[in-house]
């Protein structure tokens, strides 16, 4: 009754703008506070979002159809329901779209992340354990050089759907010219320089490494620093290694490739992964790039001739590579991390024939990588995924020389990515820069608290 | 509830008590506050209440994903012992150093060159203001290539000239040059039409009483141009100062060119707090860090008003 006396009088101008204000100011408030009412969760849903960035429209619709695939297949038996949502390249790895979505507890239910970005994740607590959800079988098929960086304690945070290691792609047509013989192609550090020189020509650089700072940047740098027996931290994890003759040499190689004129200081396109805008337009003649670059130039330079060679290695040193790839994890804080979890085993982790043949449609169809598990390789192989050429190379040369990219915690990417910023591009001493990096790092190390470094 | 009713029907004015008129300067008084308060509302919600929370949020560590420790005064320690927090500083200094001036020549120098009204005065001043009204990103994209090592056209025209190439994106010597110059180049149509407006307000009877008193051009610019612009002059030189050390354009360019290399070059201050915020989840040293750039900017802002009288330049 009352509520009907006041609606048929109405209400007085100030009455409203008293009301008004008065949601005004709740609504600024509570925006405000946002940040700070984390976990605020809509129970009601049944949606899980995924978030990853091979977006529709992208330069291979084969990538994207693969996640729309995977995600129909698994809501056509599923009663929680899965939605893809698309963020730009750029955006999902050096933007802050991510970071602000897990800063106002919006973050993705299930999302896709490498190994440099482990730690901050699992360190944050979002890492949901996928281990319950695993046959042993399933378990057992991951190569452990692919999981040592995405488990913690015998669990298993992240389950992969690619392995990318880095080579050396060189094109044919600059070889010939350089009357350099493909099958002599440079296999020590010295034999690299020798080429480029030779390969140095014009407007042409004879080789390419990345230059722009960044967690790229040093994945690339990574595998040179092991090939002399280097690394960042000891296998405790609990003090810096960095200082070592192995670090010093690898600052130098990039250092001396600039010095002597063979390497731009800075690349076309998107710099030291972009195969096409650098290798395939003739801006160099060896790239210092990964496995993906096979499916890029397929798609994107098809007549263009190259071939690729395993990372060149020092005096005295071993072969090694360094093993990339995105793998499915699942939040730990949003809104049902169970399914999110069985998700995420059911499209890469499980043993059925369905994910076994979804593995093998990303490695060798929508995209150009190794496969990170037993079944799928064996499976990819019998189909002829990797008999010849580059894929051959990456998988009988390369891959068995791999190391997981390591995980560290971005304090210590970002004092070896000075480092080598500093030797590369501002000529600075390797020694110096060393010895102060693994100062920075003994010093970080003394007060962090997070999972092992790797 | 029945109060409720009777309070509704009272305000509403059946039974309310007479209004009291306002007074003219009352009722302008409260126009004037209610044409303010968008702004005032605007400024309090996303400025002033966001940065009390973000000076707050330097008081604690966050780590991106909910937790939240207060740790006191040891953001603001760790910043003393952090070279690149320092060094980013000193990058910021020399942006703002070679930015602002920069930016008040050019845009003054535009602004009197096309001043006189003909037939293509109308032309230039579109093409000096085209490259602001460009996307950012477009236009980093576009100066990247044209800047690259070797076969950039930038460098290319260098060539042909007899000068050597050089890599002005990855030589820390240069890359700095490069971001200030373009930053220039996409501003100078804003700034040139400030001034312009400017000019525009000084009246012609001056100059032609320096004409007969025989004033050259350069007398004419010192002592009627310049002293009559110093409003317009506090003005740009605020606003891009201000812009300048908060990264405004900078950061964009710098995030899309250079992603503040080559060697930590180009990381301008509010560059390397996005880092910290965004990249390495570090939002309670962020947070210190900008509480420290505000503060910087404040400060710029009291020396130049009290330089400029509060900005009451004909002021005794």
């Amino acid at each position: 009754m009352s509520t009907d006396d006041s609606a048929q009088q109405g209400i007085s101008r100030r009455e409203l703008i008293k009301r008004t204000g008065k949601i005004a100011v709740a609504t600024a408030v509570s925006s405000v506070f946002s940040p700070f009412s984390i976990n605020v969760r809509a129970a009601t849903t049944k949606t899980l979002s995924f978030w990853q960035f091979y977006g529709p429209g992208g330069g291979n619709a084969l990538q994207s159809k693969w996640f729309e695939d995977a995600v129909n297949g698994w809501n056509a038996q599923s009663e929680t329901k899965v939605q893809l949502q698309f963020v730009p390249n750029q955006e999902y790895m050096n933007g802050s779209k991510l970071q602000t979505a897990f800063a106002s507890g919006q973050g993705p239910d299930i999302f896709i992340i490498s190994p440099g970005d482990f730690l901050r994740y699992y360190n944050g607590g979002v890492l949901t354990d996928l281990t319950p959800y695993m046959d042993d079988a399933a378990k057992k098929d991951f190569f452990p050089n692919v999981m040592e960086t995405r488990i913690v304690n015998d669990k298993i945070y992240g389950l992969p759907m690619e392995v990318e290691p880095m080579a050396m792609y060189y094109s044919v047509k600059a070889f010939k010219e350089a009357g350099i013989s493909e099958s002599n192609y440079p296999k020590t550090w010295q034999e690299l320089f020798d080429v480029s020189k030779k390969l140095t020509k014009g407007k042409r650089f004879g080789l390419l490494f990345d230059t722009t700072p960044g967690y790229y940047q040093n994945f690339t740098w990574y595998p040179f620093m092991w090939q002399g027996g280097g690394d960042m931290v000891t296998p405790d994890s609990r003090k810096s290694a960095f200082n070592s003759p192995g670090t010093i040499q690898a600052l130098k190689l990039f250092q001396d490739s600039i010095k002597l004129g063979i390497a731009p200081r800075s690349g076309l396109g998107f710099g030291g992964p972009d195969v096409v805008a650098n290798l395939a337009s003739g801006y160099c003649a060896i790239q210092n790039v990964g496995i993906w670059a096979i499916s890029g130039l397929r798609d994107a330079a098809k007549d263009f001739q190259y071939g690729v060679f395993p990372l060149p290695i020092p005096p005295n040193g071993q072969p090694k590579s360094v093993l990339g790839g995105w793998a499915f994890v699942a939040n730990a804080k949003g809104k049902d991390p169970e399914t999110a979890a069985k998700f995420c085993v059911w499209t890469v982790g499980s043993m059925s024939p369905e994910s076994i043949e979804r593995g093998v449609d990303w490695c060798i169809r929508a995209k150009s990588d190794i496969a990170p598990r037993k079944s799928v390789l064996d499976k990819a192989t019998a189909e002829g995924g990797y008999n010849s050429g580059p894929m051959q190379v990456f998988k009988d040369q390369i891959f068995p020389t791999g190391r997981d990219e390591p995980r560290v915690p971005p304090d210590v990417y970002k004092d070896v990515s000075d480092a080598i910023q500093n030797c590369q591009l501002r000529g600075a001493s390797p020694e110096k820069q060393a010895e102060e990096t693994s100062r920075r790092i003994d010093s970080f190390l003394a007060s962090y608290s997070g999972a092992t470094l790797k | 509830m029945t109060t409720r009713a009777e309070q509704s029907i009272g305000a509403s004015g059946t039974a309310a008590p007479k209004r009291r008129k306002l007074s003219r300067g009352q009722a302008e008084a409260l126009a004037a506050f209610l044409f303010i308060a968008p702004d005032t509302i605007g400024l309090l919600v996303f400025v002033a209440i966001p940065m009390l929370f973000s000076l707050s949020l330097g008081f604690f560590e966050v780590n991106g994903f909910g937790s939240y420790k207060f740790v006191g005064l040891a953001n603001y320690r760790r910043m003393l012992n952090d070279p690149l927090f320092f060094q980013s500083l000193w990058v910021t200094i020399q942006y703002v150093i070679m930015l602002v001036p920069g930016l008040y020549v050019v845009g003054l120098g535009l602004a009197l060159l096309i001043r006189r009204k003909s037939r293509l005065s109308g032309l230039f001043r579109t093409m000096f203001f085209v490259p602001n009204v460009v996307s950012l990103v477009v236009v980093a994209l576009v100066w990247q290539v044209l800047l690259v090592d070797r076969v950039g056209f930038i460098n290319q025209l260098l060539e042909t000239i007899g000068l050597p190439s050089q890599s002005w994106l990855g030589d820390p010597t240069y890359a700095m040059g490069a971001v200030l110059l373009i930053t220039i180049w996409f501003l100078m149509g804003y700034y040139m039409v400030i001034f312009l407006a400017g000019l525009q307000e000084i009246p012609r009877d001056y100059y032609d009483a320096a004409k007969i008193d025989g004033a050259n051009a350069w007398e004419t610019f010192t002592r009627i141009t310049l002293p009559l612009l110093r409003p317009t002059s506090f003005f740009v030189l605020l606003v891009s100062t201000v812009s300048a050390v908060a990264g405004g354009q900078g950061f964009d360019l710098i995030y899309v060119m250079t992603k503040g290399g080559p060697a930590n070059s180009t990381q301008l201050g509010i560059f390397y707090i996005y880092m910290q915020a965004f990249q390495f989840n570090d939002y309670g040293y962020a947070s210190a860090m900008a509480s420290v750039l505000v503060l910087i900017l404040l400060l710029l802002t009291v020396i130049l008003f009290a330089l400029t009288k509060g900005g009451r330049f004909h002021a005794t």
